[in-house]
C-alpha cells in the first residue's frame, strides 16, 4: 500500500518536472519576475543616500521577492492543472488525496528553491558588492531558505488550489496568502537578517527565527495536510 | 424562526442594560487611575495633588529631572541642602543659603529629594471598559466561527455553514470596533495612532484574515464549494487568534496586560458587567442575523414552490 502511494507520488512529481522542463514556463516567469523585482528595488533604494547600509534590509528585500515570486508560481502551477483538466483526472484516479497534496507541494518547493538559489547571487551581486559579511553565519542561510520555502509551498499549494476556482484568482491568493504567511515571514526575515549581520548574537537570533519558522511549518503543514482533502474534493 | 427573534431581543435587552450599567459604573463609581506621575503642578487644570514626596537617590544622574526641588546631597562626608540648580552624570549644582555649591558625581554618596507629587488622571483608561470586552468577544466569536466550520467539514450540513458565516460577520463587527477604540487609545496613551507592536500587528493580521474570509466567500460561485473553502480558511485563520491573544505575555510588548488581582473592586465589577453585557450583545446580533438568514431561506423555498 505504502509503496503504491510512493509510486503515485513519484509519478505525479515526475509529471510536474517533465512538464516544466519542456515548457520552462514556471521557472522562466518566476526567475524573470524576481529579476524585475531587483530593478524595482534599485529604483526604490536609488535615493537612499551614501550612509545607507543595504545589509540592514537585505533580508527583508529577499523575502519580499520570494513571497511575490512564489505567489506567481503557485498560481501558475494550479492554473495549468485546472485548465488542462489534469486535476479532475487525478481526482478520478484511485490516488489518495494527501498524495496529491504532497506531490504538488514538493513540486512547488523544488521550483521555488531553484528560483531562490538563482535570485540570491543576483541580489548579492547587485546590492551587496563590497559589503563585509560574516561567512560563517551566511552559510546558515540555506537552512532558513529551505524551512521557509517548505511553509510557503505547503500552505501555498492549499491556498492556490482554492484560489484557482475563484473569480479573482491572483487577488484572492494574495489576500489569503499574505496574512497567513505573516508569522513565517517574520521568523524567516529575523533569521536571515541575523545571519547576514553575524556575530554571536546573530547566531542566537538566527535560531530564534528558525524556531518560529519550524514551529509554523509543523502546525500549518499538519493543518494543510489534513484539510487538503476537503478542498480538492469540493 | 420566531425563537431567534425572541432570543435576540431578550439578549439585546439584557446586554443593553448590563452594558449601560457597566458604563455608568465605569464612569461614576470606578476611580480614575493616575497616568504616570508628575512632580510639578504646571498643568493646574488637570493634575491632582497626591501628597508629599520624599525620595532617596543613589546616583547623581537620577537628580537630573528635579531642578528647583529641595534636595539634600551627601558627598565626601559633607551634607549640602538647598534648591537643585542642575544635575547630570558628571556633577550636581545646588543653590544653598551661602551661594551655589557644585559636587562632582564621583564624590556623590547619597541624596534625598523632597517636594509634592501630583498625578495626572488618566481619563483615556476609561476606554478599557469598552475596548477590552469587545476585543475578548472578537476572539470568542472567531472561535465559534472556527468551531462551526469544523462541524461543517465533519457533517456537511448547510446550517453549520450559515452559523459559521454569521459568527464571522459578528467577528468582523467586533474586530472593527476593537481596532477603532484601540487606535483612539494608542493616540491618547502613546501619542501615536499606530505602532507596529506585537499585539497590534497580530491583531491587524487577524483583521485581514477576517476580511479575507469574506473576499473568499464572495469570489466562489458554487455554493457547496464556497462553504467548504470558507470553512477550511476560517480554521487556518483561527490559528492566528491564540497567537494574538497570548503574544503580550510571550514577548516584550507595550500593550498593557491585566494582572490577576490588579483591579480595585469597583473597576473589576464594572469590567465584569461590561464583559457579560458585551457577550449578550454579541449573541443578540448573532441571533438577529440567524433569524434573517432563516427568513431568507423560507422566502427562497416559497419562491421555488410558487414557480412550480
Amino acid at each position: 500500500m505504502a509503496s503504491s502511494s510512493m509510486r503515485q507520488f513519484r509519478a505525479m512529481l515526475r509529471k510536474d518536472i517533465v512538464m516544466e522542463l519542456r515548457t520552462k514556463e514556471m521557472l522562466m516567469s518566476m526567475g524573470l519576475y524576481s529579476l524585475l523585482t531587483m530593478v524595482v528595488y534599485f529604483v526604490a533604494l536609488s535615493q537612499a543616500g551614501a550612509g545607507f547600509d543595504p545589509r540592514d534590509i537585505a533580508a527583508g528585500l529577499l523575502w519580499l521577492a520570494f513571497i511575490f515570486t512564489s505567489m506567481l508560481g503557485l498560481n501558475r502551477s494550479l492554473v495549468h492543472e485546472k485548465d488542462q483538466g489534469c486535476l479532475e483526472a487525478l481526482l478520478l484516479s484511485p490516488v489518495d488525496r494527501p498524495v496529491i497534496f504532497f506531490a504538488k507541494a514538493i513540486g512547488n518547493l523544488i521550483f521555488l528553491l531553484v528560483v531562490e538559489a538563482l535570485t540570491i547571487p543576483v541580489f548579492a551581486f547587485l546590492f551587496l558588492q563590497g559589503q563585509a559579511v560574516d561567512v560563517s553565519t551566511v552559510a546558515l542561510i540555506p537552512l532558513v531558505l529551505v524551512a521557509g520555502s517548505v511553509g510557503i509551498a505547503g500552505v501555498g499549494t492549499l491556498l492556490a488550489t482554492m484560489s484557482v476556482n475563484t473569480t479573482g484568482k491572483d487577488f484572492v491568493l494574495a489576500m489569503l496568502f499574505i496574512p497567513l504567511m505573516y508569522p513565517l515571514l517574520l521568523g524567516a526575515v529575523t533569521a536571515t537578517a541575523a545571519a547576514i549581520i553575524g556575530g554571536p548574537e546573530g547566531v542566537s537570533l538566527f535560531w530564534t527565527g528558525m524556531a518560529w519558522v519550524i514551529g509554523y511549518d509543523v502546525i500549518m503543514l499538519l493543518a494543510s495536510y489534513g484539510l487538503y482533502e476537503f478542498i480538492v474534493g469540493a | 424562526m420566531k425563537s431567534h427573534t425572541t432570543r435576540a431581543f431578550i439578549a439585546l435587552a439584557i446586554g443593553g442594560v448590563l452594558t449601560l450599567a457597566a458604563f455608568l459604573g465605569a464612569f461614576f463609581w470606578a476611580g480614575v487611575p493616575d497616568f504616570g506621575f508628575v512632580r510639578t503642578a504646571e498643568r493646574t487644570d488637570s493634575v491632582r495633588y497626591q501628597g508629599p514626596f520624599d525620595q532617596e537617590i543613589d546616583e547623581a544622574r537620577y537628580l537630573a529631572n528635579f531642578a528647583g526641588y529641595d534636595v539634600e546631597v551627601t558627598a565626601g562626608g559633607e551634607t549640602v541642602r538647598g534648591d537643585l540648580v542642575e544635575a547630570d552624570e558628571t556633577h550636581v549644582t545646588i543653590e544653598t543659603a551661602d551661594g551655589e555649591v557644585t559636587v562632582s558625581a564621583a564624590e556623590f554618596e547619597t541624596g534625598r529629594v523632597r517636594g509634592s507629587s501630583y498625578g495626572r488622571p488618566d481619563w483615556g483608561q476609561k476606554i478599557f471598559y469598552f475596548h477590552v470586552p469587545v476585543a475578548e468577544i472578537s476572539f470568542i466569536v472567531f472561535g465559534f466561527a472556527a468551531f462551526y466550520s469544523l462541524r461543517f467539514i465533519m457533517t456537511r450540513k448547510r446550517e453549520y455553514d450559515t452559523k459559521a458565516r454569521v459568527s464571522m460577520e459578528v467577528t468582523l463587527m467586533f474586530v472593527m470596533l476593537t481596532m477603532a477604540t484601540g487606535i483612539l487609545w494608542t493616540k491618547a496613551a502613546w501619542g501615536v495612532w499606530w505602532d507596529w507592536e506585537p499585539r497590534l500587528t497580530t491583531y491587524f493580521i487577524m483583521t485581514l484574515l477576517v476580511v479575507a474570509y469574506f473576499v473568499l466567500r464572495n469570489s466562489v460561485e458554487d455554493e457547496e464549494r464556497r462553504a467548504m473553502y470558507a470553512a477550511v480558511f476560517s480554521i487556518l485563520g483561527f490559528i492566528d487568534a491564540p497567537i494574538s491573544f497570548f503574544i503580550t505575555r510571550l514577548i516584550p510588548s507595550n500593550h498593557p496586560v491585566i494582572e490577576r488581582g490588579g483591579l480595585e473592586p469597583p473597576m473589576l465589577i464594572s469590567f465584569i458587567i461590561a464583559q457579560i453585557g458585551m457577550i449578550a450583545l454579541g449573541y443578540a446580533i448573532y441571533q438577529l442575523r440567524m433569524g434573517e438568514m432563516l427568513l431568507k431561506d423560507r422566502i427562497e423555498s416559497a419562491k421555488t414552490q410558487l414557480e412550480r
